[in-house]
């Protein structure tokens, strides 16, 4: 992401699928430049599925969470289902306890998870990991 | 090497002679040797010459190989003293800065502050720093000519020097200063008595007064020495980073568990964005304290707009950037304690504790 340094964020295209993986805490600005790159990848990669490995952000605080599910929306819009994957068990602490998830957005507990979640998503039928990732009821 | 045993003209034909037949052979051996044209082309001039001044001891028929040893010693020679150069060089460095031309005006510029600083302390105080510090009295014996105790003059020379530093920077800026407030702020903030710095608002003033948060620059370290409390000023987005991580670390410090550290994290994150969006510039402080628990407080601080109504921005949904209106209710759930204050116009003050759970 960054001109400079080591890259922040890494996106990685696998099959149909785009594989971002956060590095390191990422500050507000890279948070909206990372959902730019993403949404702009999800069109010139003509992915259908994006994965977000967040394992390595050290907080998901209002803004992160609203960041993630702004981007699942867009990628949903731009027709690519998105699933979180990674996230930390004391940041998923604090996030409840802060009064907010993902929303609507699939999460699942890693990256193998994520991409079983995607595929069976995609046939219409749910995976066939022994522990299917969470799928959100989808409002009325 | 120039100054070799003079020799007859006859014998100086004859070397003549024999340089010119060995010159072909001295240049090849240098310039097998030598990459660089010129510095070959010197060490064959000093090959000849060092044939030329031994030239009456050489047989004729060793003059050749005694012109390629001289020329293979001569090369070896001008390695051997590189390697030597080399190897030595970091003797003849001289670190120490000749003095530069402004170092005078600065010193008499500061010589004149000092003497102003001093000239407006009271005479009684001048009178006895001058003695304790540069005559070296001690302060039993100035206790005794005051006729008070020995504690008693070193706090009063402890103010005293807290005054002086005051002084000084006042005098170094050109106009004096632009509220009431601001001399005794700077006075708390060079005593470094960090009640009488709480009770007066320095982190606020500071804030607000651009006087005092240049001229205070050099006397802020005096109160950080403090090692359980970090202050992280917040003017940017990474500055939110920042203190959650320096809020992170200090809680880890303490000994708080991972789950723990990261609430704290996550609700300095949502402070300090507050910060930044609202008053654009403020700090968030750090601190560890241990009565009645141990525990860990943040105080976000800033001199922004204010709130008109506090309590509304503590209601969930509550939001004015299209947020999720989740920054100050969640910090709140987050905390143990929490404790908003702001008035429009004054900043905002947020000060929260999470105690150590002791288990």
């Amino acid at each position: 992401m960054s001109d400079t340094g080591p890259a922040l964020v890494s996106i990685l295209r696998q099959g149909s699928y785009l594989v971002a993986s956060v590095h390191t805490a990422l500050d507000d600005t890279q948070m909206l430049r990372f959902q730019h790159d993403l949404v702009e990848r999800i069109g010139t990669d003509r992915a259908t599925g994006v994965i977000i490995d967040v394992a390595a952000l050290d907080v998901l605080d209002s803004f992160g969470s609203m960041t993630l599910r702004r981007i699942a929306e867009m990628a949903r819009l731009r027709g690519a289902e998105t699933v979180i994957v990674g996230i930390q068990p004391d940041v998923a602490f604090a996030m409840v306890r802060l009064g907010m998830g993902p929303g609507e957005v699939p999460t699942a507990l890693d990256l193998e998870e994520g991409l079983t979640y995607l595929n069976g998503h995609r046939d219409g039928q749910p995976g066939s990991a022994d522990r299917p990732p969470r799928r959100p009821q989808r409002r009325p | 090497m120039s100054s070799g045993p003079s020799v007859d003209g006859s014998a100086q034909n004859a070397g003549l002679e024999a340089v010119e037949r060995v010159l072909p052979v001295v240049r090849r051996v240098v310039g097998a040797r030598v990459s660089d044209p010129h510095l070959a082309e010197d060490l064959v001039q000093e090959t000849l010459l060092r044939i030329m001044t031994a030239w009456d001891r050489i047989e004729a028929s060793m003059v050749e190989p005694y012109a390629i040893a001289t020329a293979r010693n001569v090369v070896a020679t001008m390695w051997r003293d590189r390697d030597r150069e080399a190897r030595n060089r970091h003797r003849a460095l001289d670190l120490s800065t000749p003095e530069a031309p402004e170092d005078q005006v600065v010193l008499g510029e500061e010589q004149a502050a000092i003497c102003e600083a001093l000239g407006r302390l009271g005479e009684q105080e001048r009178t006895r720093l001058l003695a304790h510090e540069v005559s070296g009295q001690d302060t039993r014996s100035l206790a005794a000519e005051a006729g008070s105790s020995a504690g008693a003059v070193a706090a009063q020379l402890h103010r005293t020097r807290a005054r002086l530093r005051v002084e000084y920077l006042l005098t170094m800026e050109p106009g004096p200063p632009p509220t009431e407030d601001c001399r005794p702020v700077l006075l708390a903030l060079s005593g470094g008595s960090r009640r009488r710095q709480r009770d007066l608002g320095v982190g606020r003033h500071l804030l607000g007064c651009d006087f005092c948060a240049r001229v205070a620059e050099p006397l802020l370290g005096r109160a950080e020495a403090r090692e359980d409390e970090l202050r992280v000023p917040v003017q940017g987005d990474a500055d939110i980073v920042k203190a959650r991580q320096a809020a992170r670390e200090v809680a880890a410090k303490l000994g708080f568990a991972k789950t723990q550290t990261t609430l704290v994290a996550t609700a300095v994150s949502e402070v300090a964005r507050n910060i930044v969006r609202f008053a654009g510039r403020g700090e968030v402080l750090v601190e560890t304290l241990s009565e009645p628990r141990a525990g860990v407080r943040v105080v976000a601080r800033d001199a922004g707009p204010g709130m008109t109504n506090p309590q509304e921005a503590l209601a969930d949904g509550f939001s004015t950037y299209n947020g999720l209106g989740l920054g100050l209710p969640g910090a709140r759930r987050l905390m143990d304690e929490f404790v908003l204050v702001s008035e429009p116009g004054r900043g905002t003050t947020v000060t929260m504790t999470k105690w150590l759970e002791e288990d």
